[in-house]
């Protein structure tokens, strides 16, 4: 059901933009990391989907979760296998919107502060979240980044006693996307 | 006495060799060489991409093994961090939508070598459908 209101979301904003105002990457690059004191896991995505509307400031990514790269095989494993069950919730979602689009001039290359507020959904579960980043305007890409924190136990991903030492309860979340105006051949085709 | 000693050194042996199996061969096994490894399914780029977006029974067996598709390139994407060959066969909201092929190291100088339009045999680790796209990391380049 919530895949099928993201698709709308998506539809919707995307559809109500005009040419000149999404600006879409699907090499997004996602990595978290998080440091117990017996272990540091850290894993890496660079294959990730996000759009950003200008005009409205709303933001989508979509992050397929087996595409994450462990440097230990082992982690990799239980990451899809126990924890994020990636077979039956194969992708990460986040909606949002930028609350202080009034204070970036997307038309002024500059690099602006951006404060974001979205429901991120992981392993079936959703919760609000908020971050801030910078976004980079040039002429040719919009360069955002961004870290935030989430805890595991709020996305209902259960880490068994017999490892509880070696996983840490919070986990940092780093964004690196250079967005890219979509080319308007493309958008006459889809709309 | 003895005999309690030699007890004692023998286990404290297959202590020691089960330690370093267990670390060597389970904590820090290496990941699998998508290179060298068997394929499980072979088919056409376009066939595959195809059977992801419409949702059809087949696609569900693709997800998490080697897959062995041959096509043809329509773009080479490069980042700061991947190299990645585009097999399009639709157009959406996010731009081209088809099969999304990051390539391994030892094989990005070998993608300048590609033509575009022309047909390439890709093997690697299909990580399922994001939506708009099949991704495949681990990528090797089999025939260009």
């Amino acid at each position: 059901m919530k895949t099928k209101y993201l698709i709308i979301t998506i539809i919707v904003l995307l559809s109500t933009s005009v040419f000149g105002q999404r600006y879409i990457t699907k090499t997004g690059h996602i990595w978290f990391h998080s440091e117990a004191p017996l272990e540091t896991i850290e894993a890496h995505n660079s294959q990730v989907n996000a759009a950003m509307d200008i005009k409205t400031g709303a933001i989508v990514f979509k992050v397929l979760m087996k595409s994450f790269i462990f440097e230990k095989a082992l982690m990799q494993e239980h990451f899809n296998e126990n924890y994020i069950e990636s077979t039956f919730y194969p992708n990460a979602t986040f909606q949002g919107k930028i609350t202080n689009s009034e204070n970036i001039d997307f038309s002024t290359p500059g690099t602006y502060n951006a404060e974001i507020t979205g429901e991120l959904t992981i392993h079936n579960v959703t919760n609000k979240v908020m971050a801030t980043g910078t976004l980079e305007v040039t002429p040719e890409i919009i360069h955002g980044k961004s870290k935030f924190s989430i805890q595991v136990a709020d996305y209902n991903i259960r880490i068994p006693d017999v490892v509880a030492g070696k996983i840490a309860e919070d986990v940092d979340i780093y964004v690196d996307i250079q967005l890219k105006e979509l080319n308007k051949e493309s958008l006459k085709s889809a709309n | 006495m003895k005999k309690l000693l030699k007890i004692a050194v023998i286990l404290a042996i297959i202590g020691v060799l089960s330690a370093m199996y267990v670390w060597f061969f389970v904590y820090n096994k290496p990941h699998r060489n998508y290179q060298t490894a068997e394929v499980d399914f072979t088919l056409p780029a376009q066939m595959c991409y195809n059977q992801y977006a419409n949702r059809a029974d087949e696609a569900i067996q693709y997800t998490g093994k080697v897959l062995q598709i041959d096509g043809i390139p329509s773009s080479i994407e490069k980042t700061d961090s991947t190299v990645i060959i585009v097999f399009a066969y639709n157009t959406g909201m996010f731009g081209d939508e088809g099969i999304r092929c990051s390539v391994l190291p030892d094989y990005q100088d070998k993608v300048q070598e590609i033509k575009l339009m022309k047909q390439v045999v890709m093997k690697g680790y299909c990580a399922g459908y994001n939506g708009t796209d099949v991704i495949l990391e681990y990528c090797s380049i089999i025939t260009q």
